[in-house]
């Protein structure tokens, strides 16, 4: 269940930008990702409806790609990225060493809904590897020993 | 209509056929379990690989394909069961057995094959869904599709939304029936049939008073136009043979 109520009226917005068929799925789930910054249950069951498409199919491609989320963020979204330079550079040990910090869920979800951590691929930033995104904003040369630092964990950090 | 040629057997098959059909036609065993005449196929369980050759390759250039949707053509040549595809098939078995260890269907399939015991870790908490996607096919076919699989990867499984009673289900059963595991549960008490934690009312064959049939379904049928049937299967059988019989009555 939702937390909090969910406003639907940004919906008929989304909504009305698409061909009301089920062509329109992925646009509309990923216009309705960026502005609730998950997807509601209540706004999957809409969609539903006015696309036409079975609920159950719905809930497939919404659970099927990444992108998608059906759980609220955190008020922290911390992207590490895990391509091949990052990689090499050492993000491995960052993604550790910040799981250990926040212990967050399978889902990289903290309890506390502080923050919510991904994996990610290549973030095309190469030259700054290993690089470290939070709430959008790109942190590169983030060692192991930086990265509570730059998430806000310690002293000198942005995100608290 | 093409004819093709299955472990030298020629036969003739009709336009559009897979070769799974084909091969079934001239004989051949071949394991199919993500396979089924009602529903488009989707190549899920590789079990059914075999070896094809076109007119036109090098003589020694066989490829590896899933006969449950390879389509057949003129000329083609297929071989059921070449050291490398009785390999394939053991491979995906070995790798079925990981995931459903306990499974009957599972279990016996990879035994014909040699397999005992996976050689791959098994999985934990294991059910008997091999995900060969029949149920969700033939929901999206011949009911509402109430249910799809959700997620992907390790984690892909075959669910209602949110892994609740699902709201389009209309009881019909079609899933569970498909399935060929037994994966789905259905229990029926006369009055009631049971299926994906939804419990539906029964309606009564008029003939034989047998609970044949949800009310959920019956009105999801008319409200679509489609007839629904007013007796039960073993009522309309004995019906269509009574009227058989009486018509064929010697003079
Ligand atoms: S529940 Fe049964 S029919 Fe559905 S995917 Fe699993 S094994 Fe196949
Ligand atoms: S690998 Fe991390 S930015 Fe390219
Ligand atoms: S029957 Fe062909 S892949 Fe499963």
């Amino acid at each position: 269940m939702d937390p909090v109520a969910v406003d639907l009226a940004p919906l008929d917005g989304i909504l009305a930008r698409y061909p009301a068929e089920e062509s329109s799925l992925i646009q509309v789930l990923q216009d309705v990702q960026r502005h609730y910054r998950y997807l509601p249950r209540p706004a999957l069951e809409r969609v539903a409806k006015a696309l036409g498409v079975p609920l159950a199919r719905v809930c497939s491609v919404a659970t099927f790609y990444k992108a998608f989320s059906l759980v609220p963020p955190g008020e922290h979204v911390v992207h590490v990225c895990m391509g091949t330079a990052c990689h090499i550079r050492g993000a491995p040990q960052v993604l550790d060493e910040l799981w250990r910090r926040i212990a967050p869920d399978a889902n990289g979800d903290t309890a506390d809904r502080r923050f919510t951590i991904k994996a990610v691929n290549c973030v095309g930033a190469c030259a700054a590897a290993p690089v470290v995104i939070v709430d959008g904003r790109y942190h590169g040369g983030v060692q192991a020993t930086k990265v509570a630092k730059v998430v806000g964990l310690e002293e000198g950090g942005r995100a608290s | 209509m093409p004819t093709v040629t299955i472990d030298g057997r020629r036969v003739t098959v009709r336009e559009g056929a897979y070769v799974l059909e084909a091969a079934r036609l001239a004989g051949a065993r071949i394991p199919a379990l993500c396979h089924h005449e009602a529903v488009e196929p989707i190549g899920a369980c590789r079990l059914c690989v075999v070896d094809i050759w076109k007119p036109g390759w090098d003589a020694d250039s066989f490829r590896l394909v899933a006969s449950c949707l390879y389509p057949v053509e003129e000329g083609l040549v297929v071989h059921t069961a070449t050291p490398r595809v009785m390999e394939t098939r053991r491979v995906a078995l070995d790798l079925l057995l990981a995931r459903c260890p306990e499974t009957p269907l599972v279990r016996d399939l990879a035994r014909e094959y040699g397999i005992e015991e996976t050689t791959y870790r098994k999985r934990e908490n294991p059910d008997d869904c091999i995900l060969c996607g029949l149920c969700t096919r033939i929901c999206d076919k011949v009911g509402p599709a109430a249910i799809s699989t959700q997620s992907r990867g390790v984690l892909r499984e075959v669910a209602p939304p949110f892994f609740e009673a699902p709201p389009d289900c209309i009881g019909c059963g079609a899933c569970a029936e498909v399935c060929p595991t037994g994966h789905i549960k259905v229990t029926e008490d006369g009055f009631t049939r049971t299926i994906w934690g939804k419990t539906f009312e029964m309606l009564r064959c008029p003939s034989c008073g047998r609970a044949y049939l949800t009310r959920a379904q019956a009105e999801w049928m008319a409200g679509r136009g489609m007839p629904v049937e007013p007796l039960c299967d073993s009522c309309k059988r004995r019906r269509t043979a009574e009227v058989a019989a009486s018509l064929g009555r010697p003079r």
